[in-house]
């Protein structure tokens, strides 16, 4: 969590800054989370809607960082060496790991409806890895899928109830690899429900109804993701349920509450039932119990030997190891010049992600049947086309060596390194500047990966997406000469 | 010796193309631009049969330097098959039938045998009156001449036919030696039905007036409601507005036709017969563009079974997803996404004949837009496949399988089901179209498999 916003957390997390008595016992002011009937108190700098807002930030790095975290542990999964006989289940298993991260990218935009009906800024920033989080049980950390690290997944998302001696032995586990285990997520929802069901806190009119055609819905975002329907197979492996991909519009105090409600209860199941399979909870520990029912060799061939957190070559200067309210994590360069290269497009379709999706927060929805359409399906569509270009760059990456000349040694994997800024300009016209900046970058890119690597040099996928990338080019140039899609 | 043992007319299955120009199109290949993979096919021209007008012989076999698609003078060039007849011999091998073949077994050209049999059952099809079949036969025949295809019909004026095309046995020479017939389909006109006792109006649409408006009932038929045995939507056939909501028929018939090209051989006293089947459709107006689910996937279809089976290697699985896709973005190419989604255009509510506009009138479910309306700009629509078929180029596993439509699906009408892929197309039951069991099983096939693959080292090797 990045310092600006931790020094204010001690208004939800008071016992984080115990041993700071005195000068920090002033901000623990709000009292703890566990008493629900105890009246939430405003800590010093803020009024209850900004407050709200702070709170609401925090909510969505943490949602953008499961996910990240979740699409990486997929995206590890499988490579020649798995044995034919576990390739049903592992493509499986990837396929439920792919649902929760989807699931999580619903929860991440009904957070940007809460904080849109509340006339805050939007939120898609989360802090560069290795950090700890004060809500998070441990540190984000980009991990090929293990044991291990399904541990630490199915803790976060755990119960509080949740006990036994399966119970212990994986909260052992996960607390062996990454340290303390106490989950705080649920602690924040519960806080800002607090807050929300307290007319004296949000009067009525500080939710601002109007804002419902800025906000993402699920019609945009759902792609056939059904809400109240999971259950039905998914098409793309056998006995897969589909995700159900929750996107709330928000437009008074009801309909933010139970957007709030309807998330934790899929993500952290606060008092789901155990046998309740919609839990990523429970996905989370099928898959584990499945997994550490195989020999410990079989484990190991479930992913590819991908290197943790990799980043790309030019921060080679900051590799050391990072403790921070969890066990340490290492980050692993990417030396190999070619699959940095790969990285550098990995990271930057990221970004081209992450401003596709405030871009479009930034234009209305049709009010009507569509009789006026603006930018934003175009910025829909290319946000989800960014998602199929990182999955497809994340595929490369899994294949490529982390390091230039060690045979054998381990692969690459999506950096999903931050941008240097997610602000957007003012002015629309200056946004779609932006647009252009990002694919002529991109453009940058592509030729040199084609002209670089020897085996690039006719990739099916690179010569597509260099002429996508034109294409898009030729839409934005449309775009800014005020002709078209914008209108 | 080789002894002919039995017959064959290939392509068992030609569908030729409507046009009023003299000269028939020349013939071309679609082929993906490998420097762009994401636009339009290529059109290349391919050596193409020319045949002497007086002769019936074929005397030139160039591949043309361009493609046109008229004559230059408003008029399609028609497309026009060629059926060729093969032998399977006593060795066992399947042949061309050639003039030198013929000789082998005692025959010459003269002796191969040819019959055109074609209809045009539209209106009877309407109408259910048996005088309102048209139907054209030529009777066998072994000369080189044209014999044109006279659509004949009991309720037709007097000495009127229907002129469905005509089919020539191209002369056999020694540089093209082999036993071929050609169909070559009419010219794409709409003909009207006249009164004969009371005078009728002129009508610009239509070149002539071939049926008897008084003696049938074609002019004036409307699709009564509730009868089992209409067509699903029912009433597509030009007209009119009509009494109590009906659609009243303007009497007009096309030149499109389909039947039965026979072939008949005396080889040593047994006569040998085959057949091929023709038909003839409207010309190719987007002819770089494969529509997303063709005869051929049928046809692919009834070969293999609906299922995905260990004959299928996860390569053709992964071509057919990618083709499936190239196919989906040449299809929204052409689409006016914005009408078909139902959006209100420019003003308009139910701006055209939609899916929309179909799942209201057949359920009276709300008139609805399938997609969100904001996510249907076209040029938004198209960019959007193109990513998809640039990723699948990765070789990562294609993830919208599980969007494709089932078969069992196409009457789904929850927000969901509408939305599936194919959307906002309506299949041959006027429900939403889906592909092929055999297709959406391929691409399942791909989907789960492709993760367990590693790139190859060889530059440029698949992955």
């Amino acid at each position: 969590m990045r310092s600006r916003v931790h020094r204010h957390l001690a208004s939800v997390v008071p016992e984080l800054f115990e041993d700071r008595a005195p000068a920090m016992a002033v901000l623990s002011v709000a009292g703890p989370l566990d008493a629900e009937e105890e009246r939430p108190v405003l800590p010093p700098e803020f009024n209850w809607r900004d407050y709200t807002v702070m709170l609401l930030h925090v909510a969505a790095e943490i949602e953008h960082s499961l996910m990240v975290q979740y699409l990486f542990a997929a995206y590890s999964m499988g490579g020649p060496q798995v044995p034919e006989g576990l390739r049903d289940d592992v493509r499986g298993w990837q396929e439920v790991i792919l649902g929760i991260a989807k699931e999580e990218m619903g929860h991440l935009l009904t957070v940007q409806n809460l904080l849109t009906v509340l006339g805050g800024p939007i939120n898609l920033d989360r802090e560069d890895y290795p950090w700890g989080s004060d809500f998070y049980p441990f540190a984000f950390n980009l991990q090929p899928l293990s044991a291990d690290s399904l541990a630490k997944y199915v803790v976060a998302e755990s119960p509080s109830t949740w006990s036994g001696p399966e119970a212990t032995a994986i909260k052992e586990r996960a607390a062996k690899a990454s340290g303390d285990y106490v989950n705080r997520v649920g602690a924040l929802y519960g806080r800002v429900d607090a807050i929300l069901k307290n007319k004296d806190f949000l009067p009525d009119e500080l939710f601002h109804a109007d804002t419902l055609p800025y906000q993402a819905s699920w019609d945009e975002w759902g792609r056939g993701y059904t809400r109240g329907e999971r259950g039905q197979d998914s098409g793309n492996v056998p006995d897969v349920k589909s995700p159900e991909l929750l996107v709330f519009g928000v437009f008074s105090r009801d309909s933010a509450r139970k957007a709030l409600h309807e998330i934790g209860e899929q993500g952290e199941a606060p008092d789901a039932d155990e046998q309740d399979e919609t839990s990523h909870f429970n996905r989370f520990l099928g898959i584990y119990r499945a997994l550490t029912r195989l020999p410990e060799d079989q484990q190991a061939l479930v992913s590819r030997p991908v290197a943790q957190n990799p980043v790309t070559a030019h921060r080679l200067n900051e590799s050391q190891p990072v403790g921070y309210a969890a066990a340490e994590v290492t980050t692993n360069p990417i030396t190999d010049p070619v699959t940095a290269l790969w990285g550098h497009l990995f990271n930057l379709r990221y970004r081209m992600l992450l401003t596709d999706i405030s871009h479009a927060f930034l234009l209305s929805g049709p009010v009507d049947n569509g009789g006026v359409l603006t930018g934003r399906g175009a910025l829909v569509h290319r946000a989800f086309a960014e998602m199929y270009n990182l999955r497809a760059v994340a595929g490369r990456l899994v294949e490529r060596p982390l390091e230039e000349d060690v045979p054998g040694g381990l692969l690459a994997g999506p950096p999903f390194e931050m941008p240097y800024s997610l602000e957007l300009p003012h002015h629309d016209h200056d946004r779609w500047l932006l647009q252009r900046d990002l694919v002529q970058a991109s453009q940058l890119l592509t030729d040199q990966l084609l002209s670089t690597d020897p085996a690039g040099a006719d990739d099916p996928y690179l010569v597509a997406l260099r002429e996508s990338d034109r294409r898009a080019l030729e839409q934005i140039e449309h775009v800014l000469s005020r002709k078209g899609c914008t209108r | 010796m080789t002894t002919i043992r039995e017959l064959r007319v290939l392509p068992p299955l030609a569908v030729a193309r409507l046009g009023g120009a003299a000269e028939p199109m020349d013939n071309y290949t679609a082929e993906t631009d490998p420097t762009e993979p994401l636009g339009p096919r290529r059109l290349r021209p391919a050596p193409t049969f020319h045949v002497d007008p007086g002769s019936g012989a074929i005397t030139g076999a160039d591949t043309p330097a361009t493609l046109r698609f008229t004559d230059g003078h408003g008029k399609v060039r028609p497309v026009a098959p060629f059926l060729e007849v093969w032998a399977l011999t006593d060795d066992d091998v399947l042949r061309p039938l050639t003039v030198d073949l013929l000789r082998d077994n005692g025959l010459t050209p003269e002796d191969v045998r040819w019959r055109v049999r074609v209809g045009n059952h539209k209106i009877q099809r309407r109408t259910y009156d048996d005088n309102d079949r048209i139907d054209a036969d030529t009777e066998w025949f072994s000369d080189h001449v044209s014999h044109e295809l006279m659509g004949v019909c009991a309720n037709f004026l007097e000495d009127k036919f229907l002129p469905l095309g005509h089919a020539r046995y191209l002369k056999p020479t020694p540089e093209f030696p082999g036993i071929r017939l050609r169909f070559t389909p009419a010219a794409g006109h709409v003909y009207g039905s006249a009164y004969t006792d009371r005078p009728t109006d002129p009508d610009p649409n239509v070149v002539d007036f071939l049926y008897d408006a008084t003696r049938g009932k074609w002019r004036g038929h409307a699709d009564q409601p509730g009868d089992p045995r209409l067509t699903i939507p029912a009433q597509i056939y030009a007209g009119d507005d009509g009494p109590d909501g009906s659609w009243v028929s303007r009497g007009y018939l096309d030149d499109e036709c389909d039947g039965l090209v026979h072939v008949a051989l005396d080889v040593s006293g047994r006569e040998l017969t085959a057949f091929g089947r023709i038909g003839a459709g409207p010309p190719a107006y987007a002819p770089d563009v494969i529509p997303i689910r063709t005869v051929a996937d049928e046809l692919d279809q009834a070969l293999h079974g609906p299922a995905a089976t260990g004959q299928d290697t996860l390569e053709q699985a992964r071509a057919v997803a990618e083709e499936v896709l190239r196919r989906a973005t040449e299809t929204v190419r052409l689409m006016n996404t914005e009408v078909m989604n139902g959006n209100t255009v420019d003003g308009r509510v139910d701006a055209a004949s939609t899916m929309v506009r179909q799942d209201t009138a057949d359920t009276g479910r709300l008139f609805e837009p399938i997609m969100a309306p904001s996510l249907v700009d076209a040029a938004a629509v198209l960019a959007l496949h193109r990513n998809v078929l640039a990723a699948l180029r990765s070789g990562t596993a294609p993830w919208f399988a599980d969007v494709l439509r089932d078969h069992d699906e196409v009457g789904d009408l929850t927000a969901k089901g509408r939305r599936k892929m194919p959307a906002l197309m309506r299949g041959a039951d006027g429900r939403s179209l889906a592909l092929t069991r055999r297709q959406v099983n391929l691409v399942r096939l791909a989907a789960r498999q492709a993760i367990f693959r590693q790139a190859t080292d060889e530059p440029g090797g698949p992955r």
